[in-house]
């Protein structure tokens, strides 16, 4: 096998090596001819059981008269916030609090940018 | 780059059976794998195109065993690689029953291959271009055209080519040398070295 010999195949391969077919329907094709797999029947039943616990929280919720015991809790925590609303105010004008300028922004900034971004970013890749 | 946005679009496959990623991967590699399939059959479009759907439906199916050892399109061409032989060894299998109910002896593979993928046994009329390719790699045998093919149009590299087919890198050289040698020949006797 010469040099050019070589150069003689190369050459001939290479308007091949350039074709490009054309997609003509042939992805749609495919995606409609995709099986469901394994995971889509572990979906399936991971739905079908989220379905059925939530059956199962109302129907004890009103078996065991739930609003009531909401009512309870609500009540519970609001007098608590009241409360510790309360101590905060008698006690606050004695209390010395170093607040950090640059840790605020930061806080802030990690709050209103960082996460709305990241969220944004792994729910558009996601869907 | 390229291969950190296949990983990402596998992994969204992988964990959220995320069709549109999928679709996104087989957009992108529908043609190289369309056109294995093409040389490989030399130019039977119909059935090119079932075998890459084939290899397309294996890969969604067995996603979740690619391990990124490899680039995905190395693992994809494959999976190509082993439906076009599963596919040659199930039509071996038939022709083979077909002769003894006939009773003729002496089946020949080769001859087999050669007249199932004839580029005369072509669906559509293909432009000069593919007839050219497809009646020079008519010359060659299978795992020579696979070599040829995967080297000189996919522009895969020796130990690439050995991981696709699971041939050992030294028989690539030699199918890759007999192969070049084959075709040198026929492309002087066909006055492609004026």
């Amino acid at each position: 096998m010469t040099d050019r010999d070589d150069l003689l195949v190369q050459d001939f391969f290479r308007q091949a090596a350039r074709q490009q077919i054309e997609d003509d329907g042939f992805t749609e094709r495919v995606m409609q001819r995709l099986p469901r797999t394994d995971s889509y029947k572990v979906h399936r039943l991971t739905q079908l059981w989220t379905v059925f616990c939530v059956a199962v929280g109302i129907a004890l919720f009103f078996a065991f008269d739930g609003w009531e015991v909401l009512k309870a809790s609500m009540l519970t925590l609001f007098s608590t916030s009241v409360t510790a609303v309360e101590v905060f105010f008698t006690t606050a004008p004695t209390t010395e609090v170093h607040l950090n300028p640059w840790m605020i922004l930061l806080v802030v900034g990690f709050v209103l940018v960082y996460l709305p971004y990241q969220t944004a970013r792994k729910l558009s890749a996601t869907l | 780059m390229a291969d950190l946005n296949d990983i990402s679009l596998v992994t969204q496959v992988a964990v959220f059976r995320n069709k549109k990623a999928f679709d996104q991967l087989v957009r992108k590699y529908q043609s190289p794998v369309r056109r294995f399939f093409l040389n490989q059959t030399l130019g039977n479009e119909q059935l090119s195109d079932d075998l890459a759907q084939e290899t397309f439906i294996k890969a969604y199916v067995n996603i979740t065993k690619f391990r990124g050892l490899s680039s995905f399109s190395t693992w994809l061409m494959r999976i190509a690689y082993n439906v076009f032989y599963d596919h040659k060894r199930s039509s071996k299998r038939e022709e083979c029953g077909v002769r003894s109910v006939e009773g003729e002896g002496g089946y020949d593979p080769q001859r087999n291959l050669q007249s199932e993928y004839s580029p005369s046994s072509l669906h559509t009329p293909p432009s000069t271009l593919k007839m050219d390719i497809h009646q020079a790699l008519a010359q060659l045998k299978p795992d020579e055209r696979a070599c040829i093919t995967l080297q000189l149009i996919d522009g895969y590299p020796i130990g690439e080519i050995s991981k696709i087919t699971g041939i050992a890198e030294n028989t690539v050289k030699s199918h890759l040398k007999r192969g070049k040698e084959k075709m040198a020949n026929y492309l002087r006797q066909n006055g492609y070295d004026r």
